[in-house]
């Protein structure tokens, strides 16, 4: 961030390749603007992803880090919503052992046509991050 | 066809070997990628003869399309790639099929017309060195004349193949591309080909004609710049486009105020075409929508009888373009006039509020045109005929049962060529083709073993 | 090729504007041109095109590339492209890499072209970082077996079926009811010929039974589906009939079973007796069957049919394997709810299923006589469940429209207006859709005296009544909204089509669906029959709204691609399963417990004894023993851990 400049929280997306990252896509395809300091990875299902990632996301500078689930779409696992929620509950304890806030970290279920839901989750999680302020290991 | 390349096709040498495929599929559009890509998949050897020098058909020369408002060359692209690659697909451009006879059962003989590029198909990079060098200019058939061409030229730039075509009736031989080309592909004697070859299907996609809007005459096209056909239009909101922004035509102004004509020469006995389009509706909703992002400061009416959006997703995106503000007025025009700035006034019948006859004015007309047959390809038909419904359209065997069966077995059909339909249709038609072709030759063999 | 030196080429894609007119595609290859490893950076009009892919394969070879990043639209439309391109050029496709800066950039960010810029580079930096821990990768080839799998036995489950089978492809439908045939065969004449429904099944009908390659299940339901494309193993339940051998007094014994349901049959039209009859002519099986759900067993059939009838037959359970499966479920009318347009309030307010079914059976041919009065004037009510509006209540709304109905509906007034001279029909539409030929019945029902009125659609026609009379009273935008009281005998409301209740299946299947609940396909235009699910295809009204050709041809469409996967005897899976790492692996067994699909187990590893082993075959590449294994010994090939700690790191990092 330039000094002066207003603050713009970077977000991490973790999305899925099927399902939450088509209805990202479809938030693009129907030009729903959503805050552009996201940057994106995508994973075959966010029931993949290790809570150390979130945790380093954070020590490598990212504002905030967001999971776009597959929820009850998910091709591959019928308890995917369930099995994302328990890596989201240890990445919260991890990053509160490591001195990040919790707030920091967001899950939601984005369908492949969930374009208005999603950009809608990246504003209202950009503004609460803007209102946290820039990230910073030993905030709690 | 000009009169030069007519007579130096007289001239074809025919091939002394007769090739064989498993599938004879005629027209490169979407239907016949479509078809040849299931049937390469499921192993059939197939070779897909195209006309023009690039396979894309109608659909690559599009902007976007309804309902997803997908970019049609950035969807079409790949498929024509594919096809383009598969080791199971022979792909014959710049083609015709010139005659075919059916010996019996899973035994066609066919007789293929390959016209001179005079480029060396081999050796061109498609550099488009001799498109710079040609000092030629003709309407752009592609841009339906929007803008020019060369009379050295790539078709396309997403043509597939990429290589170079001379345009011998227009060549004033100059020799240029000639002196340009860094591989020495031009050869002016270059000569045409007949190719024969035994396959034991076909699959006939060769699509329809945009009617000739030209013949309703109350309708000033062609007499008024400013009125342009749909066609026109998608090519002036491609991504390939002419003039890179939204223009009229006459004067380069930017339209404010554009109308659309709905049943140009669809549902209209007085120009020979009772049927209804099918996809008039739906591409003018999607070009209005497109306008709108465009020219976010245009006012775009819709004149029409009834909104067909009977498709997967139609209705939702008809709904979409009303909240956008789109102008929709159920109305048939009567008759076009022309103001002295250019404008353009309608005369329409306002049906909904008591019929009266009214008069708008609009920048820009576009005529939504309808789609005719393309029945040509009955003509190669030799010792079998190939039957056509009263209008035109490939008469199907039995609609009911088998939709893409034609009064000749072991020949098919996908997409257009049996009647109007949209892009989702035209596949599904494809693919169905091709699979009955699959069933038709496995029962042929099975049978002759 | 970990020590060898990491030479990658970056290619960003203007998408003719698409993409060039908002991210700055000059200040994209500015940025990542000189991080480590990349060789050669460019931008371009069209990557997709054969002059785009040929200047990718010309780079590799004349800078000896190892590496592609291309920076377009979303992987979902060109990822496979560019990996065919690479591989064209000799190298493994999978060292590759597709950054999304069209649906993720330049369309999602178009208000802010400096920022969705910066996103640009950071996407194509974290494609880079990727690429530099990236390996060639093999695809996984399994066997496929020649057989699919049909559920639905309607015109759409039959036609596939028969398709298949001239492939010689071995065929297994399965219908939840004791008959095939679906909706087709309860319909009398069908547009737009007047051929009849039934005549059109029991053609294929007879088709299907000269094969020996097909196996017709009815009063079946698919119990449970496990395995992956190419090799599903199926368990089917199917429910006795209760009837081993043909009765002849059948007459007499449905007269016996003193029960009397709606017979669905006919749209609940005629009432029949818990023994259910061979429906229509040509009907497969030929042997009735006891409905089980009405049934009292008051054994009375027993005295009539003792010989045909058995109640003691019981359910099988039949296993099955298969290479592929099509889902021809079909639909279900829209049901009015009570009072919609007077349904159910009054008897003269029918549907058009019911009509048609009245129709069907109705023997006079000069005068309509319903609920025992002639029909002189009648009224069709279009839209009736389709083209709904939202409003404001949580109601599950239809907001498609159902596409058959206009069509339908012309038909019914010519085949009215030929069959009882003098009658008046009243049409209250709001778009008649009779859309390519079918325009032809519209012009033709005009010509016999259909009469039409417009309404409007936030303005509906009201049903009520006045003395012995029906009124529609509706406001006609044709006069001026001109409010109309129409003196009517019979409503007809033109009901739309709806997905049918497979919860049950869905369940199983796990099929995605998209808006009103119809089976989503992959792309609503490219790929119409195939699903996100790799060896899943829909077929028929299962997917959406067609009339009996149109679900024809999409049958046949499923069909071709399901003959695709399965024609060959193989298939090639993509390669991305998960792997151990023995030296790490200390053998907690959190990812054997962990993994759905049970494609972890123990197994001895030279040197390392023992240790986690996935079977690829099994695997599906999901992930979830990614995240649990407490040592980060598992990881997926082609997305290993490194790859993504790289980019994460470089994602943070300012551009």
């Amino acid at each position: 961030m330039n000094e002066g400049s207003e603050f713009r929280p970077k977000i991490l997306v973790f999305s899925t390749n099927l399902i939450s990252d088509v209805g990202i896509d479809y938030a693009g395809l129907l030009h729903m603007h959503y805050p552009a300091t996201t940057s994106i990875i995508r994973l075959p299902c966010s029931s993949m992803i290790r809570p150390e990632w979130i945790l380093f996301a954070l020590e490598s500078g990212f504002d905030g880090v967001f999971v776009a689930a597959d929820g009850t779409d998910c091709p591959y696992l019928r308890d995917c919503t369930e099995r994302t929620a328990r890596r989201i509950d240890q990445a919260l304890e991890l990053v509160k052992k490591n001195g990040f806030r919790p707030e920091r970290i967001k899950m939601a279920a984005i369908c492949s046509v969930c374009a208005e839901p999603f950009s809608n989750h990246m504003k209202n999680f950009y503004e609460m991050l803007k209102k946290l302020g820039p990230v910073k290991k030993g905030e709690i | 066809m000009g009169e030069i390349l007519e007579r130096i096709l007289a001239d074809a040498v025919e091939e002394k070997e007769e090739k064989k495929y498993d599938v004879l599929i005629i027209g490169g559009g979407i239907a016949g990628e479509e078809s040849a890509l299931d049937l390469a998949e499921m192993g059939f050897k197939v070779l897909l003869v195209e006309k023009e020098p690039s396979i894309g058909g109608h659909m690559f020369l599009l902007s976007k399309v309804f309902p997803t408002l997908d970019c049609a060359s950035c969807i079409s692209t790949p498929r024509m790639a594919a096809v383009a690659h598969h080791p199971n697909i022979t792909l014959m451009t710049y083609s015709e099929v010139k005659e075919i006879e059916k010996r019996g059962e899973g035994d066609f003989r066919v007789r293929i017309l390959k016209k001179p590029r005079f480029v060396e198909e081999s050796l061109c990079t498609g550099c488009a060195q001799c498109e710079s060098a040609c000092p030629v200019i003709v309407p752009k058939e592609y841009d339906f004349g929007l803008r020019g061409r060369k009379a050295a030229y790539i078709p396309f730039d997403t043509a597939v193949p990429k290589i170079a075509v001379i345009d011998i009736d227009h060549c004033v031989f100059c020799g240029q591309c000639e002196m340009v080309c860094p591989v020495g592909a031009i050869n002016f004697l270059q000569k045409p080909k007949i190719i024969k070859v035994k396959v034991g299907a076909i699959i006939v996609a060769t699509g329809y004609k945009l009617f000739p809007i030209g013949r309703k005459k109350e309708y000033m096209y062609g007499k008024l710049a400013n009125v342009i056909t749909s066609m026109q239009m998608d090519r002036v909101l491609a991504p390939t486009r002419p003039y890179n922004s939204v223009l009229r035509p006459l004067d380069g102004k930017e339209p404010m105020n554009i109308a659309f004509v709905l049943c140009s020469g669809s549902r209209d006995r007085t120009v020979g075409n009772p049927l209804c389009s099918q996809v008039c509706c739906m591409y003018s909703i999607k070009q209005a929508q497109l306008l709108m992002g465009a020219l976010p400061l245009a006012d775009i009416t819709i004149y029409y009888m009834d909104i067909r959006a009977f498709g997967k997703g139609f209705e939702e995106f008809y709904q979409q373009a009303k909240d956008m503000g789109v102008i929709f007025i159920k109305g048939r025009i009567a008759k076009i006039e022309p103001t002295e700035n250019g404008d353009i006034v309608v005369h329409y019948e306002d049906i909904e509020n008591g019929g009266k006859l009214r008069k708008a004015v609009h920048d820009l007309v576009v005529l939504s045109v309808g789609l005719l047959p393309n029945p040509e390809i009955a003509k190669v038909f030799k010792n079998v005929k190939l039957e056509l419904d009263e209008y035109g359209w490939i008469k199907q065997k039995d609609e009911n049962i088998s939709p893409v069966e034609t009064s000749i077995p072991g020949v098919f059909t996908a997409g257009c060529i049996i009647g109007p339909k949209d892009i989702p249709d035209t596949v599904v038609e494809a693919a169905a083709a091709a699979a009955h072709v699959a069933a038709y030759l496995n029962e042929v063999r099975r049978g002759g073993e | 090729m970990g020590n060898e030196e990491r030479r990658i080429g970056v290619y960003v894609c203007w998408c003719g504007g698409n993409i060039s007119d908002v991210v700055n595609v000059e200040k994209v290859v500015e940025a990542i041109k000189n991080e480590a490893g990349v060789v050669v950076a460019r931008h371009f009009m069209f990557m997709c095109s054969e002059a785009g892919q040929k200047m990718i394969i010309d780079d590799i070879k004349k800078y000896k590339l190892n590496a592609v990043v291309v920076a377009s639209c979303s992987p979902k439309l060109h990822e496979l492209t560019f990996r065919n391109v690479v591989a064209r050029a000799g190298l493994n496709p999978y060292m590759y890499y597709h950054a999304n800066i069209r649906e993720q950039s330049s369309w999602a960010h178009s208000n802010d072209p400096e920022e969705a810029t910066r996103k640009a580079i950071r996407h194509v930096r974290m494609a880079i970082a990727y690429l530099r821990h990236a390996e060639p990768l093999e695809k996984i080839r399994v066997s496929a077996t020649p057989s699919v799998l049909i559920i639905g036995g309607g015109i759409s489950g039959l036609k596939a079926a028969l398709d298949l089978s001239r492939m010689g492809i071995n065929v297994y439908v399965v219908e939840k009811q004791p008959f095939i045939g679906g909706h087709l065969a309860k319909i009398g004449s069908i547009y737009p010929y007047g051929r009849k429904g039934w005549e059109v099944v029991s053609t294929l009908v007879k088709e299907l039974r000269k094969r020996d390659n097909v196996v017709i299940y009815t009063n079946a339901e698919v119990e449970s589906v496990k395995g992956f494309i190419g090799n599903f193993e199926v368990s089917i339940r199917v429910k006795p009939r209760y009837f081993k051998r043909m009765c002849k007094r059948l007459d007499e014994v449905t007269k016996v079973c003193p029960i009397r349901v709606p017979d669905e049959y006919s749209y609940g039209v005629k009432k029949r007796s818990a023994i259910i009859l061979p429906p229509y002519p040509g009907a497969y099986p030929e042997l009735p069957a006891i409905d089980m759900n009405s049934c009292t067993k008051c054994m009375k059939c027993l005295e009539v049919c003792k010989d045909s009838i058995d109640f003691s037959q019981e359910e099988q359970i039949i296993k099955l394997k298969v290479g592929s499966i099509i889902t021809a479920t079909g639909f279900k009318p829209y049901r009015p709810k009570e009072g919609e347009f007077g349904y159910k309030v009054y008897g003269e307010v029918i549907t058009l299923p019911e009509l048609l079914s009245i129709l069907k059976q109705s023997d006079s041919k000069d005068r309509l006589v319903i609920n025992g009065k002639e029909v002189k004037d009648l009224a069709f009510i279009y839209c009736v469940g389709s083209r709904q509006k939202p409003k404001g209540n949580n109601d599950k709304i239809n907001t498609y429209c159902s596409r058959y109905c206009c069509n339908a509906t012309m038909f019914t007034a010519i085949k009215l207006f030929e069959r009882y001279r003098g009658i008046r029909q009243y049409h209250v539409y709001r778009d008649i859709r009779t859309y390519g030929k079918n325009e032809l019945m519209y012009e033709k029902a005009c010509k016999m005296g259909a009469v039409f009125v417009k309404y409007d659609e936030n303005d509906p026609p009201k049903v009520y009544r006045n003395n012995n009379k029906l009124i529609v009273k509706v406001k006609d935008l044709l006069t001026e909204r001109e409010e109309l009281e129409i003196p009517v005998d019979l409503v007809v409301l033109v009901t739309g089509m709806e997905p049918n209740d497979n919860e049950k299946l869905n369940e199983i299947l796990k099929l995605p669906t998209g808006r009103g609940g119809f089976y989503q396909e992959v792309h609503p235009k490219l790929r119409p029959v195939e699903t996100t699910l790799a060896g899943f295809l829909i077929a028929g009204t299962a997917q959406g709204p067609k009339d009996s050709r149109e679900s024809l041809l999409s049958a046949s469409a499923a069909a071709a691609k399901a003959a695709g996967t399965v024609l060959k005897g193989f298939i090639e899976l993509e390669p991305f399963v998960a792997f151990v790492d023995p030296e790490k692996c200390e053998l907690s067994k959190t990812c054997i417990a962990e993994c759905p699909y049970g494609a972890i187990s123990v197994k001895n590893y030279e040197g390392f004894g023992k240790k986690a082993w996935v079977n690829p075959a099994l695997c599906k590449g999901c992930g979830s023993c990614v995240a649990v294994c407490p040592v980060g010994a598992i990881q997926i090939r082609g997305l290993t851990n490194k790859q993504i700690e790289d980019m994460i790191k470089t994602s943070a990092k300012e551009v």
